[in-house]
């Protein structure tokens, strides 16, 4: 899983200008897959038919959208000013590299004399080494994305710490189990989407919901721990298995998506954690509301460092959820 | 033709956002025959069809017909309290004229508060909050018939004025979104006039209520499921004296203005790029706003039902949402031919996937 991983981690796809990403996301999921399509919003949508004429719909969704900024102003001297897009906040970005849609390199940094704890992006540039205008304007334009330089490391075992996690790491579990279930006659129709937009306010995945109309959904993301220092109490922890989200700033799953993937992961041996995000919203509470609605619930992997470069993981928690999620589309509902 | 009495008719109409019953009035009037195209949503907007040769293909064109405004929220000894219908800067607030919809006729009054001299030394280091405001309609004595009644409407009561070199300029209420509103009649009637046969069914939508939010848009778009939406609208620029280069937004004048991203929406990549190029072939000025602020309808349409295409071309306006919008009057056309040049210049089909 890690080299794809790495590979779709590398190419960009800020919120609202995710093509690039789509289109490799595509190619990958090709393989396994009956039909693949994009919507007007730019969601991947691929599809699995069921077996089963009488098998239920399951939509499972990643997003392939990071966060990032817009470029909106050349300066005299050649300065690129920027906007953020989604959750960024300069303590955690500046004195990064980063990296422009059309290949460009630069570095971001605060005008002279700023108070960085209490700054707003409108008083830092990237400096991209151009000394005027004309020269800038060659090298990007206004309304290219750009994002902090995309890395990956691996520390311990399989531990492993990079940007964007969030939620490229989501998108690799989709592609691990379309994988797996292809030539498996799953009986249900499986849905797999990757969504534009959720780092913005989740606004991809509905629009994809309200099309696929699912019975079941499942989204995949990454969630906050509680293991390290000064953490808000949180019952989740990096290593310990797949964690099977209860509720979160925007939803309270399905309580029967919630036990299935409990006693799925029981009867399998997998290994797995609840979680209760307090802060944040997913693509769950989108899928769960759209349209007529769906029994929604979601698989995270616990990331420490979220939104920052250095977003942290194991794979071993990844790969919890994906043979998770695989059993789940196999057999979404539960018997009492 | 070039001509303003459209958009000053509109702009002096009163309609803020919950009774924007005059400006479907004066929409539908002026509209005149074609007025029997238009049926109206149950959230209340104006939905125009102009029929094309291919119906599974659909665009919609918004523009708002609500303004800013006031609610009336009581009436103490013969004067009116009231709360703002969306947002406007308390700071805009005092001395300005307004009109209340009383009964079916309108009432006016101006905008008051305590004189600086009565105001202690605290009251005077900050901007009056509205609730220290209240609206004299001409004392009354108690007891006295009051035109005026909890949860009448009120406007800005402001004069479409021409000013600048050559009239260039324009001062009124209301700009943001009549604007909008006078280039959609302007463009039903050229369909209409040149019998133009569109490739795909056009929308010409009046929305409700978007200065508050609720967005009548999101019914309109969820009611119509176009492919691609483009809404008109406003948008503030900083094009004043003494504004850092990178916070102008935009320049009155310099033709409409193209949205990249704003709160509510993050705009279609190849829509933006479609504008560009319409108003390159056509020498018609366009420009790409500088600066992430503010929403507006596409916020609610491009998310509605499978999900929509949305661009955002907006009049670059300063003092918005005051009784003194500026504008340039050059804008207003630039943004009517171009809307117009897009339109049938749009191959929908290069807009199917990515």
């Amino acid at each position: 899983m890690v080299q794809e991983l790495k590979k779709i981690m590398h190419i960009q796809g800020v919120s609202g200008r995710e093509k690039p990403v789509m289109t490799e996301l595509a190619g990958l999921i090709r393989p396994y897959a009956d039909e693949v399509r994009t919507d007007a919003l730019g969601n991947l949508i691929a599809c699995q038919k069921g077996a089963s004429k009488s098998g239920k719909t399951v939509m499972l969704c990643a997003h392939a959208d990071e966060i990032g900024f817009i470029v909106t102003f050349i300066e005299k001297n050649g300065w690129i000013r920027i906007a953020p897009i989604g959750g960024l906040r300069p303590w955690n970005t500046l004195y990064r590299e980063v990296a422009f849609s059309g290949g460009t390199r630069g570095v971001i940094v605060p005008d002279v004399g700023q108070d960085v704890d209490n700054l707003s992006f409108e008083k830092c540039y990237v400096d991209i080494g151009a000394s005027t205008e004309k020269e800038a304007e060659r090298m990007v334009r206004i309304g290219e994305t750009l994002a902090v330089a995309p890395n990956l490391v691996r520390l311990r075992g399989t531990r492993y710490a990079g940007r964007p996690v969030d939620d490229r790491l989501g998108c690799a579990i989709l592609l691990e189990i379309a994988r797996n279930l292809s030539g498996k006659a799953c009986p249900h129709t499986v849905y797999y989407v990757c969504s534009v937009q959720e780092e913005v306010g989740c606004r991809g995945s509905g629009p994809a919901s309200f099309d696929i109309r699912p019975d079941y959904a499942l989204a995949f993301d990454v969630t906050g721990t509680g293991d390290v220092p000064g953490a808000t109490p949180m019952a989740c922890s990096v290593g310990k298995g797949a964690a099977v989200k209860i509720k979160d700033g925007s939803v309270i799953c399905h309580t029967e998506v919630v036990r299935r993937l409990r006693t799925l992961a029981s009867e399998r041996k997998i290994k797995y954690q609840d979680e209760i995000l307090l802060h944040g919203g997913t693509d769950t509470s989108m899928m769960q509301g759209t349209g007529m609605g769906s029994k929604a619930g979601a698989l995270s992997v616990p990331t420490r460092y979220i939104h920052s470069a250095v977003e942290l993981f194991d794979l071993k928690d990844a790969q919890a959820c994906a043979d998770l999620g695989a059993a789940f589309c196999m057999a979404p509902e539960q018997e009492d | 033709m070039d001509n303003l009495d459209l958009l000053k008719e509109l702009c002096e109409t009163f309609g803020p956002s919950g009774w924007e019953d005059p400006v479907k009035e004066k929409i539908l009037e002026e509209l005149g025959p074609l007025s029997r195209l238009v049926r109206e949503d149950r959230a209340g907007n104006l939905i125009l069809t102009v029929s094309g040769t291919d119906h599974s293909r659909k665009v919609m064109v918004s523009a708002h017909m609500d303004e800013v405004g006031f609610m009336v929220s009581g009436i103490e000894d013969g004067y009116l309290k009231f709360r703002t219908v969306g947002g406007i800067d308390p700071r805009v607030l005092c001395g300005r004229r307004v009109q209340i919809l009383h009964d079916g006729r309108y009432v006016n009054g101006v905008i008051g508060s305590k004189a600086v001299h009565h105001q202690t030394e605290e009251e005077r280091s900050q901007a009056t909050k509205v609730k220290d405001m209240y609206i004299d309609i001409g004392s009354f004595e108690e007891g006295e018939d009051i035109p005026a009644a909890m949860c009448d409407y009120g406007t800005f009561l402001s004069e479409f004025v021409r000013f600048g070199e050559e009239d260039r300029m324009i001062k009124a209420k209301a700009i943001d979104d009549r604007l909008g509103c006078a280039i959609l009649i302007e463009l039903a009637r050229e369909l209409a006039k040149n019998h133009t046969m569109l490739p795909y069914d056009l929308y010409i939508c009046f929305t409700r209520c978007e200065e508050i939010g609720y967005s009548g848009a999101t019914v309109a778009a969820s009611v119509i499921q176009p492919d691609i939406a483009v809404v008109l609208e406003s948008t503030a620029v900083g094009d004043l004296a003494g504004t850092e280069d990178h916070a102008r937004v935009a320049e009155t004048g310099a033709g409409g203005v193209l949205s990249l991203v704003d709160r509510s929406t993050i705009y279609d990549e190849d829509l933006i790029r479609f504008a560009l190029a319409t108003g390159e072939k056509h020498g018609i000025p366009v420009q790409v706003k500088k600066w992430v602020s503010g929403g507006n309808d596409a916020g609610h349409i491009h998310k509605s039902g499978r999900g929509v295409r949305c661009l955002a071309l907006s009049a670059p306006a300063r003092y918005l949402h005051s009784p003194s919008t500026v504008i340039c009057a050059q804008d207003y056309f630039c943004m009517r031919d171009l809307l117009s040049h897009m339109l049938q210049d749009l191959q929908i089909s290069d807009f199917e996937t990515r």
